[in-house]
């Protein structure tokens, strides 16, 4: 996985993302997830990462619990369920293989997206480690103050407001200092620029491509 | 030439509330100068106009000119102003965009548009000046405080630049690292010749280092020149006097009460020999 270029990772994603959608049957959306699944033992991708997978899977039993309470249909809350995780999952591929900075290349250099918004994306991605071990500390400052998430999975969730709220708010002014120190760091003058590594698509990549929109043409064709 | 120039400039992020008032100076090549004040003073602002980002990035209004190695900034580039000037945000957190050491030295080279066979050794050559060799493949989360402060550096130091601005280094950093970062910035301003603007709160810190104080209150210059007269300036008129270290707080009081004159001092050891010499005179002079 880590060879394949990240132009055609990303196209993974998106094309897995209209596969989640598009899909509607439980077998298929397994299938999905199970491919996805051996993906990433292939890439051999790191403990964490499967720490984030089966946190995925609980929340996604949470969703289908509450849609189940909701109305009472087992197979839509499977289904919905199902789609979630087919979705995430792919970004966990997407972020476990590719190295930030060759995204960031990969889009610039191929799909010709101004450099300040492709690195939007990347830098946001950075940061992810950094605002878990925020929600951390916040969670632990709340606690000390007698805040405890208990309760029904509704009460948990308004409570686990209180820690999104001043993330959020860290994470605004996080990314207004980013774009200063970016441009301090002499960013921005894209006639410039180089990268290092080499994210230009090889054979593999083309093949990748074309048999992904070989089979979201046949999915789209099957249903209409 | 001077290394920075400030000539008559005043700064307002919103018109009319000036945070820099008609600030004249003049920071020499290769000095080692310190912006002290309290907060809210305008030391912040006074780095950004320094590097270009006041008022390329923020806007707002501004009178008088900033010159840097002898460039008007205004009428530059921040681009442009970079290659000269590395600045040090003081959440240097958020300066730190990539996911590992090396990758985020080479993020700057990248910027400057270095090819990629050059990338490599520049990022060695300059993750070994800040003492960081063997951390290439680290992740930057990983890292600590000090070491995080250093990579910053580092990514600065990338570029060569000849001026380096340092907003509160060390306000995050244990003491152990706060020592070690002023021994790296003294070094690279002894040894490479770089200049240094540093604005910090604890004045005992950067006595060994420092050769000239810039003292600003309410976006006004106070004073700037040697650290001794600025720091005896700010006892006499009693101006953010709480800063003044405890030892100098003491020489002070001693000069003029027993209006005996010590040099000045810089670490602790002189004070301590500088002391101890006059309290044998003393003890003399009594028996
Ligand atoms: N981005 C900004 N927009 C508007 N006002 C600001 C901004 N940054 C700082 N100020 C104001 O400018 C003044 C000086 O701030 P600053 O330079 O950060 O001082 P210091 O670093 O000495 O604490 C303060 O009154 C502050 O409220
Ligand atoms: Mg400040």
């Amino acid at each position: 996985m880590q060879k394949i270029a990240p132009i055609t990772k990303l196209a993974l994603t998106i094309f897995v993302t209209i596969w989640s959608i598009v899909l509607q049957s439980l077998p298929a959306l397994t299938a999905l997830i199970v491919c996805q699944l051996i993906l990433l033992v292939i890439a051999k991708v790191g403990s964490s990462i499967y720490k984030g997978i089966a946190s995925l899977f609980v929340f996604a039993a949470i969703l289908a619990g509450m849609q189940y309470a909701i109305n009472n249909d087992i197979m839509l809350a499977a289904i919905t369920a199902s789609k979630m995780i087919a979705m995430t999952l792919v970004f966990f591929i997407l972020l476990a293989t590719t190295r930030m900075q060759d995204l960031s290349a990969a889009l610039v250099l191929q799909c010709h997206i101004p450099y300040e918004y492709a690195f939007m994306l990347t830098a946001a991605l950075r940061f992810i480690p950094d605002f878990l071990a925020e929600s951390k500390a916040i969670q632990e400052a709340q606690a000390c103050r007698g805040y405890s998430p208990q309760g029904n999975v509704l009460q948990r969730f308004f409570s686990y407001m209180a820690v999104i709220k001043p993330l959020v708010l860290k994470a605004v002014t996080k990314s207004e200092t980013m774009a200063l120190s970016l441009e301090l760091r002499g960013f921005g003058s894209r006639k410039t620029r180089s990268f290092k590594n080499n994210v230009t698509l090889a054979l593999q990549d083309y093949a990748m491509l074309l048999s992904m929109i070989l089979f979201t043409s046949y999915l789209v064709i099957q249903i209409y | 030439m001077p290394a920075i120039a400030l000539q008559n400039f005043s700064y307002a992020y919103n018109h009319p509330k000036k945070v820099l008032d008609n600030i004249t100076i003049s920071i020499e090549k290769g000095s080692f100068s310190v912006i002290l004040g309290p907060s809210g003073a305008g030391k912040t602002t006074l780095c950004l106009a320094v590097a270009g980002a006041v008022p390329h990035y923020f806007g707002g209004s501004s009178a008088g000119k900033v010159y840097v190695a002898g460039i008007h900034t205004q009428e530059s580039s921040m681009q442009q102003l970079a290659l000269t000037v590395g600045t040090v945000l003081q959440d240097y957190e958020t300066q730190l965009v990539t996911m590992t050491v090396e990758e985020e030295v080479a993020f700057s080279l990248e910027n400057m548009g270095i090819v990629p066979e050059e990338i490599t050794q520049r990022v060695e050559e300059v993750l070994a000046k800040v003492g960081l060799t063997g951390y290439e493949k680290q992740a930057v989360t990983d890292l600590s405080g000090g070491q995080k402060q250093r990579l910053v550096l580092a990514s600065v130091l990338a570029t060569n630049p000849k001026i380096l601005v340092l907003d509160e280094p060390t306000s995050a950093l244990d003491p152990e690292g706060t020592y070690s970062l002023y021994k790296l910035l003294s070094d690279l301003n002894q040894e490479h010749g770089i200049t240094i603007l540093v604005v910090e709160h604890d004045i005992a810190t950067v006595l060994p280092y420092a050769d000239q104080f810039i003292l600003l209150e309410n976006g006004q210059l106070i004073l700037n020149g040697t650290p001794e007269s600025v720091l005896s300036f700010m006892a006499k008129k009693q101006i953010f006097a709480e800063a003044i270290p405890p030892l100098w707080q003491l020489k002070l009081m001693i000069e003029e009460l027993a209006t005996r004159q010590f040099a000045s001092w810089h670490t602790e050891e002189e004070a301590i020999i500088q002391l101890g010499k006059a309290l044998d005179e003393e003890a003399r002079k009594n028996a």
